[in-house]
């Protein structure tokens, strides 16, 4: 039995950090590494040379569930292309809206499989995970099979997978399939690939048919990474834009553990909020302004255990905020750590006060909304 | 053997820069014995009136040493890793964050066959009140004891550190095993020498939301943990598939929630609280 399940369309229970890269972008790098993808081009609204007919368009966005939501259209007359293209740069998919689209030739599917190499969690080794059964419904499996690639035999492994494929006459291709993926996972730093489906055409090709690739972050000092911007930032995530607070604190945990303390006082916070080690005052600036935009914002929880992080630096932030932002909610803040008594000195010169500890913060900040 | 924590003869890698200069000064005024420390290419320097080498082999020439904690800038920190490895140095302790994920499966990889123990990487390191500082934790908000720490979080460590200082009651271990995904010693290893350590009497665990080391530690207490446990999981409201400032912090299946971990923890004998103001009201009692 495997430690994982399924869900829209990404192997989670896996990790998943870094950067989920468009179809487009992650397709390319198949192509790089060898492994055949559909013949396409790239449709933008300021480029829009028209793809031949029949043609397969999907809107690249960065999330799952395209298909069902009509990010995916088969087009098979002229006619119907331009009101089509219009139509994907339009549509929303779970709140993101392409700047791309992606325009394939439509393959002729003999079968669909699942095919993915990932970085496993909880073994720290590279695995390869496969299902004869591929496609959209891919989610409601269990019983997918996996190997591990520690020190992996390529000639070995293709023939064990091409054997549960029961495509003996897809062995060679298999082989060479497996080891693609895996020199493309380490040399370009990816954390997962994910290939769903994986095609077997009806002149019996392999073609990757879809494909899902993150990137680690960490790794962007050796690569010349240049794609599509994406909206995940870990450090800075909106639980509840309707919240009534908003919460500033340094390091994941302490992050997290203000949330929940928040929760457990009463109060409803609207966001995550790690400033991280090194916070300036820059940057703390730049969270005020984000965390200003929620509309029901009532007041502003500040939990700060300054280690790396300066708490007089933070609480020079807090002095040009209250200053530089209009309507700023109040602030209700915990301070300890390095360089306490300077910060201390910058917030009463300002007539701002310290709270002894997060719970005070939190008690204060429910009356203070209550009245 | 004597305890893994406690070696006396303490080396940095890269101690020339930012970091590793102003922990190492940090670290010796806590007591700690750094005997020496690294910089390729800058032998013979000296930081803090400590003895720069070019290497760990140059070191040993001259020493025996006990602990490598590691400051190296994350695309050479693999190397560094690798380098301690390579040197059987007992407890490599590795501070370092950022560190790409496929360096981590290589050093993995290298560890099992090795006879050395990796703390970190993206870790505060270990503090044992009075007797040794491996890292950056800071030692101002401790006090020697017998409780025992262990957290994949820095900020909730030190939280909970001087929670339980504030309150009177003393640490004889802090240590943080890191937020990173794939990282050396675990939950697992701590519980283990806080249970055959009798200078400890009560071990607090934070966790936090992702993968499902907490639950391994869960079962781990259930069988082999006499001692009182107390434990806090950071994340309850955490959305779904969203990673939280840890790159092991990502909510995937239920499995890996907050609440679950809680609840298993909960099953295996561990007190444990709804946030970590609670935490600390738990241990005081």
């Amino acid at each position: 039995m495997l430690g994982f399940i399924i869900h829209d369309g990404v192997a989670k229970g896996y990790i998943l950090v870094g950067m989920k890269l468009l179809e487009y972008e992650a397709k390319q790098i198949l192509a790089d590494s060898n492994t055949p993808i559909p013949t396409s081009s790239l449709i933008t609204k300021t480029s829009q040379t028209l793809p031949n007919i029949p043609t397969v368009l999907k809107s690249q966005v960065p999330t799952g569930g395209r298909g069902k939501a009509g990010g995916i259209r088969v087009i098979e007359s002229a006619d119907e292309i331009q009101s089509n293209i219009d139509d994907l740069f339009n549509l929303s998919i779970k709140g993101f809206i392409p700047t791309t689209l992606l325009a394939e030739e439509r393959l002729n599917i003999k079968q669909e499989l699942y095919l993915s190499v990932l970085i496993d969690r909880a073994s720290s080794i590279i695995q390869l995970i496969a299902h004869i059964d591929g496609g959209i419904e891919v989610e409601d499996n269990t019983d997918f099979t996996s190997w591990s690639l520690e020190n992996p035999v390529f000639d070995v492994i293709g023939q064990e997978l091409a054997d549960y494929y029961q495509l003996p006459g897809q062995t060679f291709a298999i082989q060479d399939l497996v080891e693609n993926l895996y020199n493309c996972l380490i040399k370009n730093d990816a954390t997962l690939i994910e290939i769903n489906p994986l095609v077997l055409t009806a002149d019996d090709q392999l073609i990757a048919g879809d494909c899902k690739m993150t990137l680690d972050d960490a790794a962007s000092f050796r690569h010349d990474w240049n794609y599509e911007e994406k909206p995940t930032e870990a450090n800075f995530v909106t639980i509840d834009p309707a919240g009534n607070i908003a919460t500033i604190a340094n390091g994941a945990g302490l992050a997290m553990a203000t949330v929940d303390a928040a929760f457990e006082a009463g109060l409803k916070p609207a966001n995550f909020l790690d400033i991280g080690g090194g916070a300036n005052t820059e940057t703390l600036l730049k969270a005020f302004n984000r965390i200003v935009e929620y509309t029901n914002l009532q007041a502003i929880i500040i939990n700060i255990f300054a280690g790396i992080t300066r708490a007089d630096e933070v609480a020079n932030a807090i002095v040009a905020a209250k200053q530089q932002i209009d309507n700023l909610p109040p602030l209700f803040i915990r301070l300890a750590g390095t360089n306490y008594d300077v910060a201390a000195q910058i917030l009463t010169d300002n007539d701002i006060t310290i709270m002894p500890n997060l719970e005070s913060c939190l008690t204060a900040a429910k009356e203070s909304i209550n009245d | 053997m004597t305890n893994l924590f406690e070696g006396k003869n303490v080396i940095v890698q890269g101690i020339t820069g930012a970091h590793g200069s102003f922990q190492t000064k940090a670290m010796l005024a806590a007591g700690t014995n750094i005997i020496a420390g690294t910089t390729p290419g800058k032998a013979g320097q000296q930081v803090e009136g400590v003895p720069v080498y070019d290497s760990i082999t140059d070191i040993q020439r001259d020493h025996e040493v006990n602990t490598s904690v590691i400051f190296v800038p994350a695309p050479y920190a693999k190397g560094a890793i690798l380098e301690a490895i390579a040197a059987n140095i007992p407890l490599i302790v590795c501070i370092t964050e950022n560190i790409p994920v496929h360096d981590m499966l290589i050093v993995h990889q290298k560890l099992k066959d090795s006879q050395s123990t990796l703390l970190g990487p993206n870790s505060p390191g270990a503090l044992l009140p009075g007797i040794n500082k491996l890292g950056i934790i800071p030692a101002s908000m401790s006090l020697k004891g017998n409780a025992a720490i262990v957290s994949r979080s820095g900020t909730l460590t030190y939280e909970t550190m001087a929670g339980l200082t504030e309150q009177g009651i003393g640490q004889k271990y802090v240590i943080g095993i890191g937020g990173d995904v794939i990282h050396g010693m675990g939950y697992i290893e701590c519980l283990q020498l806080f249970q055959d350590d009798p200078d400890v009497d009560q071990i607090i665990l934070i966790g936090e939301i992702g993968g499902q080391e907490e639950n391994a530690a869960a079962d781990y207490i259930k069988s082999n943990v006499t001692k009182p446990v107390f434990a806090y999981i950071a994340g309850h409201h955490a959305p779904e598939g969203v990673q939280l400032g840890h790159a092991g912090a990502i909510l995937g299946s239920a499995e890996e929630s907050a609440d679950v971990k809680t609840q298993k923890l909960t099953t295996a004998g561990a007190k444990t609280a709804s946030s970590i103001t609670d935490l600390i009201k738990l241990v005081v009692g």
